[in-house]
């Protein structure tokens, strides 16, 4: 087994070899522990049954794919998502997890990008991708509504026709925003989400009674690895839930299903606590909370009415998920710090030449250890650049204490994280601008109460007279899904004191022009009255 | 107030509509196929269908009535048995 520069240091020692050596053992001592709990549909399935499940469905995706390639998979949380990917790791297959909420061309160029042979995906969504199914003829479609569909097999028999599948076999391929507009591919190995899960779950003290509540998507890392990898490891149980219907239902969530953790982004908090829905702690002895920032403010409210520490971490899908987090139990945690290194891993800070600053010092966040991806996927400059000298190098800056604490200060771009989804500008620049009549654009995050951040559009136009802000809203909505759509789009041809996009002496746009003008004039009006609280300006709570 | 699932529908048609900003409301929706369901407009839904029908919808339930059908399913299920009582 070969490990990458970036992946050698430290050491670890992972007794699993990948995700079905890691189902096979936890299924071989506790046959009978409830692993999956999938509420909305009343279904459960203890380790044994989804071990059987997982083995049927390697014998159907082996029988629907040419070759064991890359496959693409668009489910929500449901027993299909979790079949197709164990089944399809299992033979060494790839899986591409695209997000269902994705417009058609996003979805597309997702399975064009990662060389998906195959598609696995949930009937509901056979209007959107009817327009694909034709036009992409060397792509085969399947779908799967119940996992009931799968046939019977002779478990054993079917898993000794299996092949042998290294730790360094590229498992995902997770897709992420880029600086360039089009998402870029980063590639996980079975080592890279047995490392992590074994990390949080060691971090959190996790063991086989461990509940997670799953309340966040699983076609992103943080619900494939805090919630299922990471409790998977421990021999724990999960609670699947869909993200979208999850909010108002949370507290009852966790008495009813008796859940220890769970894993959220900062604005599922911020609207739990503004839509005022009571409950307690029960069992929760925490809430893992990463993916943005998370203000000081909405922590120690939150902690305060309902009495659930809040551990926050850092980390990125190039590195699994998290890298750090904050010292469990509560007690010894770090306000303000998103914690420190986790055994598996190894973080420095550096200057502009790469050379480790002093502890105190801000600079970019460098990761390395056994969680770090593979790299991107056909991104060989990109690779280069954020893969180097031994380190991840993760655009993020930040600061390291003397304890070895460290604080996240600022994104080195204009990256923007609108409810734990990270848009790039050029994402939605690159529509914008294609409009007939936009002569050109600029996209900046602004604040937002809930989601930390929303997404304003200035654009320029031809015939400012011709084309309204629902007009530009509209177009947007054909190509783009619907979290990066912009909340507000100014038409600058119409307002008297910018008139034009602010520029540069060499005539690129000055974002932070537009930042500040947003903030003088235009940011007040869109705070939604009743969320203000959260904030701390009523006193709702 | 409405009795059968064709009542039903019709009478939570406008609510969703101008809640999850659709142009129609009917039974193949789902909140998958429904870019705009999000999660803050399901609270918002609930809440709207609360006012309407007069009712409480609890959190035990709420996260299971992702689509058209189990929700005017639920709210038929509901009344009913306030009927009976």
């Amino acid at each position: 087994m070969t490990l990458l520069p970036y992946q050698q240091s430290p050491r670890v020692n992972l007794p699993y070899i990948n995700f079905r050596d890691l189902l096979k053992k936890k299924t071989e001592k506790d046959p009978d522990r409830e692993f999956l709990i999938f509420p909305e549909s009343d279904r459960t399935f203890t380790y044994g049954e989804f071990h059987a499940l997982s083995v049927a469905a390697s014998e159907w995706i082996n029988a629907r794919t040419r070759e064991r390639g890359t496959s693409c998979i668009l489910f929500r949380n449901t027993p299909e998502f979790l079949a197709v990917f164990f089944g399809a790791v299992a033979l060494g297959m790839t899986i591409v997890p695209i997000n269902p909420d994705l417009a058609a061309a996003e979805i597309r160029f997702i399975i064009e990008n990662s060389g998906g042979a195959s598609v696995f995906y949930d009937p509901e969504l056979q209007e959107k991708l009817a327009p694909l199914k034709a036009e992409m003829r060397h792509v085969v479609f399947y779908s799967l509504s119940d996992v009931a569909e799968l046939p019977k097999v002779d478990v054993a028999a079917v898993e000794a026709r299996l092949p042998y599948v290294e730790s360094t076999t590229a498992a995902a391929i997770i897709y992420t925003s880029g600086t360039t507009g089009y998402p870029k591919g980063v590639i996980l190995s079975h080592m890279n989400f047995l490392v992590d899960g074994k990390a949080i779950a060691e971090w959190f003290q996790f063991d086989s009674r461990t509940r997670s509540l799953c309340i966040l998507p699983l076609f992103h890392n943080n619900g494939l690895v805090v919630s299922l990898t990471s409790t998977m490891y421990a021999g724990g149980s999960i609670i699947m839930i869909d993200p979208k219907a999850s909010l108002r239902s949370f507290w009852a969530l966790v008495e009813r299903y008796h859940a220890t953790f769970t894993s959220v982004m900062p604005s599922i908090l911020a609207a739990i606590l503004a839509l005022g829905f009571d409950g307690g702690p029960g069992t929760l002895r925490g809430i893992i909370s990463g993916g943005q920032l998370l203000p000081r403010k909405l922590a120690q409210k939150f902690e305060s009415r309902f009495g659930v520490p809040i551990f926050e971490g850092f980390g990125s899908t190039e590195a699994t998920s998290y890298s750090c987090f904050q010292a469990y139990p509560a007690e010894r945690r770090k306000p303000g710090s998103v914690g420190r290194a986790m055994p598996i891993s190894e973080m420095m800070i550096v200057d502009d030449t790469d050379a480790e600053v002093p502890d105190g010092t801000e600079g970019e966040i460098c990761i390395r250890g056994a969680n770090v991806a593979i790299g991107y996927h056909n991104l060989p400059e990109l690779q280069n650049a954020r893969f180097r000298g031994s380190w991840y190098h993760s655009g993020d800056y930040g600061v390291r204490d003397k304890d070895g604490d460290y604080f996240f200060r600022s994104r080195k771009d204009d990256l923007i994280v609108k409810g734990g989804e990270k848009i790039y500008p050029a994402e939605i620049e690159n529509v914008l601008s294609t409009h007939p009549n936009v002569t050109e654009c600029a996209i900046i995050g602004v604040d937002d109460v809930i989601l930390g951040q929303e997404i304003c559009a200035f654009v320029s136009l031809k015939d400012p007279g011709a084309s309204a802000e629902a007009d530009l809203l509209n177009y947007c909505s054909r190509f783009l899904a619907r979290f990066k759509q912009p909340k507000r789009i100014v038409i600058v041809n119409q307002i008297e004191d910018l008139a034009e996009l602010p520029k540069g002496p060499t005539k690129k746009i000055l974002y932070r022009v537009l930042r500040d003008y947003y903030e003088r004039r235009l940011g007040n009006s869109e705070d939604p009255e009743a969320l203000k609280w959260v904030l701390g300006s009523q006193g709702a709570g | 107030m409405p009795k059968t699932l064709i009542e039903l529908y019709a009478a939570v048609s406008p609510v969703a509509k101008q809640v999850l900003q659709i142009p129609r409301f009917d039974s193949t929706l789902t909140m998958m196929s429904t870019p705009s369901w999000d999660s803050l407009r399901h609270v918002q839904l609930l809440g709207a269908i609360e006012r309407k029908f007069g009712i409480e919808i609890g959190g035990e339930d709420a996260f299971k009535l992702t689509s058209a059908h189990k929700l005017v399913s639920y709210l038929h299920a509901r009344l009913e048995r306030g009927s009976q009582k």
